[in-house]
């Protein structure tokens, strides 16, 4: 008989405990089927597929599912969470991951989503409402495209359709909000 | 009918004529809406994303605000991520620990008895196709429009409680009530890419470009949606996408308020029609509705 050690074959699940206790997705229903990969949109974009960061999560391969831009390139359009016929919900277990990721500081490589997420989330906390001229000017500069989509920009400043000023609704009310949210998660 | 409006973000920018739309339109059919006072932005993409925490605090922020708002127990929101977030936030809200540490953070209690609904839910399910059909003064007929729901609008159902998610029908039966036909296509709950647009514009032109083709394909003339951000990428990045596809689209895209309007005999201009980037001038005077 072929001898099996016993450390080959033990399962690191800290991982999908922490996705579950986030979350609240058990990733460990997951079979496998591909459905959430076949129906995902921006599959041809991802170097992996949805079905397979189940499976990392599953077997504890934190670094397998944080390093691949997967997570960086879903959509958020709940197909996946829609047709899992499993009934998890990927695309919070994707969100989930990435929160994962950003906490700790692992580097997701030229991604520009989570800096897009920050510079969103600033202006919520600061201004309470999101300010679209700003919002795209700063991530332009951040990433060394100022002149991304500048004739689309000029267009929409024409025709009305950019507020080139912030408008400010009580930012103390949201300021406060995610100051005792802060408070809250320590 | 008096209802709480939250208009969101795009609304009050990128997608202005959306907003003008809908307030036309709802005020035509006699619904009155209160905008929330001092709201604020949902969280939309980015919340839930980072912070899930506050992915659900800002709705319910927003939540306790409609409260306020008179007393009113339903709130309309045109925007396809608004109404998803809200409704998000509500589900998962249900959890008792969740709802706690919510409620200390927007230091207010967070009502849970109230209806949220798109706008399309608010003209169809409130108001009425029948009371809608009366009020067509300058019917569309032999208009063959695609409705594009998007993501959002019916996805996921346990959020959005919609029974035909993969295949709506909703807005097919509005348009036919202006007269317009809803063409049967394959897309019409396809992703555009929605945020991508500003961090990876690639992956939106390609999935926008797709839309677009499919709608071509089945003859239809024009584009109906309901969701700022899908405007935003299929109106706005036709000529991006004409570039980089050597493809040649000039497909109108309305809010399928501005079709109602138009059809209600409201004037284009009035609707905001002609802030749209894909011109519509051509399109509206060959259909003689201006």
């Amino acid at each position: 008989m072929k001898v099996v050690k016993q450390e080959d074959i033990k399962l690191d699940s800290s991982f999908a405990e922490e996705i579950a206790r986030r979350s609240g997705e058990n990733v460990f229903l997951c079979y496998q089927c591909r459905k959430c990969a076949s129906g995902c949109p921006s599959r041809m974009f991802m170097d992996g597929t949805p079905t397979e960061l189940m499976r990392y999560a599953q077997l504890g391969m934190v670094d397998e599912a944080m390093k691949k831009n997967t997570i960086w390139y879903c959509l958020s359009c709940q197909t996946c969470s829609t047709r899992c016929p499993q009934d998890i919900d990927i695309a919070h277990v994707i969100d989930t991951m990435r929160i994962i990721v950003q906490e700790r500081k692992i580097k997701a490589d030229d991604n520009k989503l989570p800096l897009f997420n920050r510079l969103w989330m600033t202006m919520i906390k600061y201004m309470g409402r999101a300010y679209e001229a700003g919002l795209v000017a700063s991530l332009n500069l951040f990433t060394g495209r100022p002149t991304k989509d500048m004739a689309l920009g000029m267009k929409m400043i024409k025709k009305g359709k950019l507020k080139l000023l912030p408008s400010f609704k009580k930012p103390f009310a949201t300021m406060k909000m995610f100051s005792r949210a802060k408070k809250l998660k320590k | 009918m008096k209802l709480a409006y939250y208009p969101g973000c795009s609304l009050h920018s990128s997608s202005i004529e959306y907003d003008i739309s809908t307030r036309k339109v709802c005020a035509a059919l006699g619904v009155e809406l209160v905008e929330v006072e001092d709201w604020i932005c949902c969280g939309s993409s980015p919340a839930h994303q980072c912070d899930d925490l506050m992915s659900v605090a800002l709705p319910a922020k927003n939540l306790a605000l409609v409260r306020e708002t008179g007393g009113l127990k339903e709130v309309c929101a045109p925007c396809a991520s608004c109404y998803s977030r809200l409704k998000v936030a509500q589900r998962r809200l249900e959890d008792e620990d969740l709802r706690k540490d919510v409620e200390m953070v927007i230091d207010s209690k967070y009502p849970d008895d109230i209806e949220v609904l798109h706008a399309l839910d608010v003209i169809t399910e409130k108001v009425g196709i029948d009371a809608v059909k009366e009020k067509v003064v300058r019917s569309l007929d032999g208009l063959k429009v695609a409705c594009y729901y998007g993501c959002l609008m019916t996805r996921p159902p346990k959020v959005t409680g919609k029974g035909r998610f993969e295949n709506p029908i909703q807005m097919e039966s509005l348009m036919e009530a202006l007269g317009a036909e809803g063409v049967d296509w394959n897309m019409k709950t396809f992703c555009c890419g929605a945020a991508f647009a500003l961090t990876q514009s690639d992956v939106v032109l390609e999935l926008t470009r797709r839309i677009l083709a499919d709608a071509e394909s089945v003859g239809a003339d024009v584009i109906s949606v309901g969701c700022p951000l899908c405007h935003a990428n299929l109106d706005g990045r036709q000529t991006q996408i004409n570039n980089k596809f050597n493809t040649n689209f000039h497909t109108p895209i309305f809010y399928f308020t501005e079709l109602m309007g138009l059809a209600m005999g409201i004037e284009a201009k009035d609707l905001g029609i002609f802030k749209h980037i894909t011109e519509v001038e051509d399109f509206l005077k060959e259909r003689a509705l201006i």
